[in-house]
C-alpha cells in the first residue's frame, strides 16, 4: 500500500512540470497526423520527362497514357538531346527519369517504337517502383492490342492481394506510428526522471525509507504506464478514425499487447538509468537507443531484410514486437493464437531487463 | 576579439572536462552509421513463395524450376489434402509472401491458345514489399515467355539506370543517415550545453558579463561546429570505405555545405534551448522536431514528389530537405556548386535566421531574466 504514496508523489512531479505536459500530448498528436499523411510509401507525381521523336500513333498513345497516371507527373516533354544531357537532367535533379521513343517510325511489332528509359537510380526504391510502373503500361498497352487482334499473351499472373487489397501504405504505418510515439514518451522520461533524483541526492531519501527499490521502479514506471496507455488510446482513436484505417481484429487483443509491451519499454528505461552517471548520460542513451529501436523496428522497413548479425538487435527490441502485434490485429484481423509468442516473448524481455537493472541497481545505489 | 576567445576556451574547456559524453558524441555516429547502413534497406532478400500445382505437368514443371533458380524466390511445396488453405494460413501467420496457385488447365493453355493464367495470393499488408513482389512475379513471367518460340521479345524495354546502375539501397540511405546524424548530434550538443547553464544557473554570470549576445552565441556555435565536422569526416571515411559509397563529386563542396547544415543545426538548438526551462524539455523537443521530420519529410525515405501540397510545404522548412538532395548530389551524381546554388542559400538563410532569433532571445532572458 506505501506504493500509493510513491505514485501520489510520482504524479505530483509529472504534473507539476506545466511545460512538458502539453509536450507530451498534443506534440505526439500532431505528428500522428502530419506523418500519417508522409508515410505513403505509394509512389506517386514522380517527375519525368518524356522525349517522344518518334511519329508514330503508338507512340503518341504511350506518351497520353503516361501523363494520364497519378504515378507520373510530366515536367517536359524537352527536345531531344544525347545521352549526356540526359545524364546532365538527372543530375541536376529536375526530373527522376527520361522516356524516350526512339525511332521515327514503330519498325517492331505493333507498331512500338524503340523506348529507352533512363533513370537515376539514387533513390533505389522510388526507381524500381517507377520501373516497374512503365513496364506496366506498355504491358497493358500490348495487352490490350494483342487481345484486340484476336490473341493471347501466352502466360499472365492474375494477382490476389490479401489484406489491403488496395495496397495503401497508411494501412501498414499508421497502426505502427502508435507504438513509436509510446516509446518516444516512455522511454525517454522514466530514465531521465530515475537519473535525477540519484543526481538530486532525493534517491538516498526514497532508499532510506522502507520502499525496496522494486517499489521505488515500480513508483517510477506505474505513472509512466497509465500516462501510456491513455496516450496509446488517444493515437489508436486518432489514426482509426482519421485515415479511416480498417481495424479488422479485436481491440482488447490491442489493449492486452499495450499492457505487454509497457513494461518491456520501461524496463529498458531502468537498464539506462541504472548503467549511468548523469541526466545528461542518461538522455544521450536513450536518445540512442530510441532512434536504433525505431529504426530496426520494421515500421519502415521490413525486419527481414537486417542482416543476422544485427539481428539480435531486433530480436531484444520490443517496438518490432508491439508493431508486428498491431499490424496483425489490424489488418490481418488475427487472433491471439497468432501472436501469443510475441506477447510471450515481450515478457520475457522485461523479465530479462529487470532482472538485470536490479542487479545493476545494487552497484548504482553504492555509488 | 579577447573576449571570444575567452568564451571560447571557457566553451572548449566543457567540451574536453567529460571525455565520456565527448567521446559518446565521436562513437556513437559511427555506430549509427554501421548498425542503419545494415539494417535500414528496401533490398527484397527473398520471397518466400508457396506453390499449389494443380497441373503437375512438364511445363508446370519448368516454371517452377524457372522461379526455384532464380536468387530471390523460395519455393515451399504446399501439399496436403487442402493445399490452398494451408496457403492461406501461411500468408497469415507471415510465413509466406504469396503463394501461387497454379490451375490444371495451365499446361493445355500454354501450349494452345493461351493465355496460361497464374495465381498469385498475395500478402498486402506491407504495400511496399508487395509491390515489388507483383513487379517481381512479371519479370518472371515476361522471362518465361521469352523461351517461348512465339516471343515476347516486343516488350524489350531499354533502360539504364544512373548513377547506382545495381539500384542498392545503401547509395540510398547512407547519405541520408548522415544527414539524419548531423543535424541531431548537432542540435542536441547546443541545447545541452544551453540548458544545462540554465539549469545550473551559470548562464547569468555569462549575462552579468560583458559579452555580447553574439559573442555567447559564438562561443556556444564554433567549437560544436568542429566537433560537428569530425563526426562528419568519420561517417564520411565509413561510408566511403565500410560500404563502398562511391564519391564522385568534391568533398570540399560537400563541406561547405555542411557548414551551413551543421550550424543550422547548431543554432536551432540553441534557439530551443533558449525557450524551455529545463534540459529534459529541451532535449524532448530537439528530439520531436529533429528525429521524425528528418527521416519522415525530408526525403529520406519517403520520396519527396509524392507527397500532398500541404506537406510538401512543410517539407521546406526543414533543413535536412536541401542538405540531402546536396549530399546526395555531390556523392553519388558528382553534382557541382552550381547545381546547388538555391540550397545553399536556403540553408543559409536557416542558419543566419536562426542565429538571429536565438540573439534575440538571449537578450531577451538578459533583460528580464528567466
Amino acid at each position: 500500500m506505501r506504493i500509493l504514496y510513491l505514485l501520489k508523489k510520482e504524479f505530483t512531479e509529472i504534473l507539476r512540470q506545466k511545460e512538458l505536459l502539453p509536450l507530451v500530448f498534443i506534440a505526439p498528436l500532431i505528428q500522428i497526423v502530419i506523418l500519417g499523411y508522409v508515410v505513403r510509401t505509394d509512389i506517386t507525381r514522380i517527375p519525368i520527362q518524356v522525349v517522344n521523336r518518334s511519329q508514330s500513333p503508338v507512340a503518341l498513345e504511350l506518351c497520353n497514357r503516361i501523363e494520364a497516371t497519378p504515378c507520373f507527373q510530366v515536367r517536359k516533354t524537352g527536345r531531344p538531346g544525347g545521352t549526356d544531357s540526359y545524364r546532365e537532367v538527372l543530375k541536376r535533379g529536375e526530373v527522376a527519369a527520361v522516356v524516350v521513343f526512339r525511332d521515327k517510325t514503330g519498325r517492331r511489332p505493333f507498331g512500338l517504337p524503340r523506348i529507352q528509359i533512363l533513370m537515376d537510380g539514387v533513390d533505389s526504391n522510388t526507381s524500381a517502383i517507377a520501373a516497374g510502373y512503365l513496364s506496366g503500361i506498355i504491358r497493358q498497352y500490348l495487352r490490350e492490342e494483342v487481345s484486340r487482334r484476336g490473341m493471347n499473351f501466352p502466360l499472365d499472373f492474375q494477382n490476389l492481394i490479401r489484406f489491403n487489397p488496395d495496397l495503401r501504405s497508411i494501412n501498414y504505418m499508421g497502426p505502427g506510428m502508435v507504438g513509436l510515439l509510446l516509446t518516444i514518451l516512455t522511454l525517454f522520461l522514466t530514465s531521465v526522471s530515475i537519473v535525477r533524483e540519484r543526481e538530486q541526492q532525493t534517491m538516498d531519501t526514497l532508499l532510506m525509507s522502507p520502499l525496496r527499490p522494486i517499489e521505488i521502479y515500480l513508483g517510477k514506471a506505474l505513472p509512466m504506464a497509465i500516462i501510456g496507455l491513455i496516450q496509446m488510446a488517444v493515437g489508436v482513436v486518432t489514426v482509426i478514425l482519421w485515415f479511416r484505417i480498417p481495424v479488422r481484429g479485436n481491440l482488447w487483443y490491442l489493449c492486452l499487447s499495450g499492457l505487454v509491451f509497457l513494461p518491456a519499454i520501461l524496463s529498458y528505461a531502468l537498464l539506462i538509468s541504472t548503467l549511468v552517471r548523469s541526466q545528461q548520460q542518461a538522455l544521450f542513451f536513450s536518445w540512442f537507443s530510441m532512434i536504433t529501436f525505431i529504426l530496426l523496428s520494421g515500421m519502415f522497413t521490413p525486419v527481414a531484410n537486417i542482416p543476422s548479425s544485427l539481428r539480435w538487435i531486433a530480436d531484444i527490441n520490443p517496438i518490432r514486437y508491439l508493431i508486428q502485434i498491431i499490424r496483425e490485429i489490424f489488418l490481418k484481423g488475427n487472433g491471439i493464437e497468432y501472436f501469443y509468442r510475441d506477447l510471450l516473448i515481450l515478457a520475457g524481455i522485461t523479465a530479462g531487463v529487470v532482472t538485470l537493472s536490479l542487479l545493476n541497481f545494487r552497484r548504482f545505489i553504492s555509488r | 576579439m579577447r573576449r571570444l576567445k575567452a568564451v571560447l576556451k571557457k566553451e572548449f574547456a566543457h567540451v574536453f572536462r567529460d571525455p565520456v559524453s565527448l567521446s559518446i558524441v565521436l562513437v556513437m555516429p559511427v555506430l549509427m552509421v554501421l548498425i542503419y547502413g545494415y539494417a535500414i534497406n528496401f533490398d527484397l532478400g527473398e520471397i518466400k513463395t508457396g506453390v499449389v500445382d494443380f497441373c503437375r505437368s512438364q511445363s508446370s514443371g519448368m516454371l517452377l524450376k524457372k522461379f526455384a533458380h532464380n536468387r530471390y524466390y523460395t519455393l515451399v511445396d504446399l501439399t496436403g489434402p487442402r493445399p490452398v488453405q494451408t496457403g492461406e494460413q501461411m500468408l497469415r501467420e507471415g510465413s509466406l509472401h504469396q503463394y501461387l496457385i497454379i490451375p490444371a488447365d495451365f499446361s493445355r493453355k500454354w501450349h494452345g491458345e493461351g493465355p496460361a493464367v497464374i495465381g498469385a495470393v498475395i500478402d498486402g499488408s506491407d504495400s511496399n514489399v508487395a509491390n515489388l513482389v507483383v513487379q517481381y512475379n512479371q519479370r518472371m513471367a515476361a522471362d518465361f515467355g521469352k523461351a517461348d518460340p512465339a516471343g515476347q521479345r516486343i516488350i524489350s524495354l531499354d533502360t539504364k539506370i544512373f548513377f547506382n546502375p545495381e539500384l542498392k539501397s545503401s547509395y540510398f540511405f547512407v547519405p541520408g543517415i548522415v544527414a539524419l546524424i548531423l543535424i541531431m548530434i548537432s542540435a542536441f550538443l547546443t541545447a545541452l550545453s544551453v540548458a544545462r547553464e540554465k539549469e545550473a544557473g551559470s548562464i547569468d554570470l555569462i549575462f552579468l558579463s560583458p559579452l555580447t549576445s553574439g559573442e555567447i552565441i559564438a562561443g556556444k556555435t564554433i567549437p560544436y561546429l568542429l566537433i560537428g565536422l569530425i563526426c562528419e569526416s568519420i561517417i564520411l571515411l565509413f561510408a566511403h570505405f565500410w560500404y563502398q559509397i562511391p564519391f564522385r563529386g568534391g568533398v570540399l563542396i560537400l563541406f561547405v555545405f555542411s557548414i551551413l547544415y551543421i550550424l543550422s543545426g547548431l543554432s536551432m538548438g540553441i534557439l530551443i534551448a533558449t525557450v524551455t526551462t529545463s534540459q529534459k524539455a529541451a532535449l524532448f523537443v530537439v528530439f520531436l522536431i529533429t528525429l521524425l521530420p528528418t527521416i519522415m519529410l525530408s526525403g529520406f525515405i519517403f520520396p519527396l514528389d509524392s507527397l500532398g501540397p500541404v506537406i510538401r510545404s512543410l517539407s521546406r522548412v526543414v533543413p535536412a530537405t536541401y542538405f540531402l538532395r546536396i549530399i546526395r548530389g555531390v556523392i553519388l551524381k558528382g553534382a557541382a556548386l552550381k547545381h546547388f546554388l538555391l540550397e545553399g542559400a536556403v540553408l543559409l538563410f536557416f542558419s543566419i535566421g536562426f542565429i538571429g532569433i536565438s540573439m534575440k532571445r538571449f537578450g531577451h532572458i538578459r533583460r528580464r531574466g528567466r
